[in-house]
């Protein structure tokens, strides 16, 4: 089965940050070849991809390199969408958030508009 | 010429004063909310036509009427030599306005690039942050990805897509869910990115100019209006409501600093108690405005030139 680039490089990741501990290439070729045949130099293009990214930090330990992530994933997604509303705010035409940010009070008032119809029932 | 200039100085007085006073006039109007769709229409008309009237206003000034007037007689006729034996161009007012409407069409021209690149090329970016961090999920068909803050956004493209939190799923219901999806489809379907590219590129042209300031502002704004009137199409009003007050709620200090909000209560007292939507006669009327706005200054911009027409080459079309 042919998978994208794309595709592996996001398996490859969600393994690097399953291990929580650094990871060489064999390390990570044994792992997903007890799933699917794959070949080792697939799987270094893939990591030197994305250390290249800034997603792997690597180093040199005899003649391989050890891979670990650079960031958690819980950090890495934080960034993302913490980043993404940002972006909403000042150019509006990257992102459409369902809801641009608020401030607690008006959190309080949109609460207290609903309150008087409460959704039971009126659907 | 003295007619050519008091329609330039007419379509200048009508740039600035629209500049103004449109935004004024059309901020205030109550119908926009209730004619979403029509509304994004007349804003985007409104910026077009203070550009158009000054590109006109030069046009005007820096081309003589039987200029165009035998310019258009060429078009019709297809006789080259009527424009040889009129008037020419006088080459420093023609200098002067080419520059000017040069300058303003470039500077449109590279915003609109600048805004259009740039949103692409972060889209892009985040889009490919997802596959790593999100997975599609089929029943929803929408990115989910883990996070603890309740988030529902698109990312506009040709390959569009909803994305949607797992805390933002886990804090709605099922109807919930699929409201504030539909929601999202209709920003990508409807390519409301476009209009948001629309307003940011005249604003970002032009800063300061009341108008465009407004218009930016306006269109975010009716653009949401238009996806909650599309979802509720399918979906009970009261859900998207209620969607919208749960994923306001108990965010994270990050998440809720900045401004913006006021729309979100105002769209949620509009979810549950919706205003009739325009009659026939005030919808036409809206249309006419678009027409007027858009065709209005470029007409006068052209009357001297086929008022020059009609008088000096009707004879020659009758006598074909």
């Amino acid at each position: 089965m042919v998978r994208g680039l794309g595709e592996l490089e996001s398996t490859i990741m969600d393994r690097m940050w399953s291990y929580r501990r650094p990871a060489s290439v064999r390390d990570v070729l044994e792992d997903l070849r007890r799933e699917r045949e794959i070949a080792y130099t697939t799987v270094m293009t893939v990591m030197d991809k994305l250390h290249t990214k800034g997603l792997l930090r690597r180093e040199a330990v005899g003649k391989a390199y050890i891979y670990r992530p650079v960031s958690s994933k819980e950090a890495y997604t934080a960034d993302l969408m913490r980043e993404s509303l940002a972006r909403s705010g000042n150019q509006a035409a990257t992102l459409v958030h369902f809801l641009e940010r608020l401030t607690p009070e008006e959190a309080d008032a949109l609460e207290a508009a609903l309150k008087v119809y409460p959704p039971k029932g009126r659907a | 010429m003295t007619v050519a200039a008091v329609l330039a100085a007419g379509l200048t007085i009508y740039a600035l004063v629209a500049a103004v006073a449109l935004p004024r006039l059309l901020g205030r109007a109550s119908w926009t909310g209730r004619a979403p769709r029509l509304a994004i229409m007349v804003w985007q008309a409104a910026c077009v036509s203070v550009v158009v009237s000054v590109l006109s206003a030069v046009f005007v000034l820096a081309v003589p009427a039987p200029v165009v007037g035998h310019g258009l007689a060429e078009l019709f006729a297809q006789c080259a030599e009527v424009l040889a034996e009129g008037p020419g161009l006088t080459a420093a007012t023609a200098l002067v306005g080419v520059g000017v409407a040069g300058a303003l069409v470039a500077r449109l021209a590279w915003c609109a690039v600048a805004v259009l690149a740039g949103a692409r090329a972060e889209r892009r970016r985040h889009a490919e942050a997802l596959t790593l961090l999100g997975r599609h999920d089929g029943a929803l068909d929408a990115i989910v990805v883990d996070f603890d803050e309740r988030l529902a956004y698109c990312v506009p493209g040709r390959q569009g897509k909803a994305v949607i939190t797992t805390a933002a799923l886990r804090d709605l219901s099922p109807d919930e869910t699929a409201a504030v999806l539909a929601h999202e489809r209709a920003h990508l379907r409807g390519r409301h990115h476009l209009v948001l590219a629309f307003g940011e590129t005249f604003a970002r042209a032009f800063p300061g100019m009341p108008l465009f300031e407004r218009g930016r502002a306006e269109l975010a704004r009716l653009v949401e209006l238009l996806a909650d009137d599309l979802a509720a199409r399918r979906h009970p009003r009261v859900l998207i409501a209620s969607a919208l007050v749960r994923l306001a709620t108990g965010r994270a200090p990050a998440f809720t600093l900045g401004a913006g909000g006021e729309s979100a209560l105002a769209r949620v007292r509009r979810l549950l108690a919706p205003a009739p939507p325009l009659g026939r006669g005030e919808r036409v009327t809206g249309a006419l405005a678009v027409g007027v706005l858009l065709a209005g200054p470029a007409v006068t911009g052209l009357a001297p030139g086929l008022a020059s027409l009609l008088a000096h080459h009707c004879l020659e079309f009758l006598s074909f």
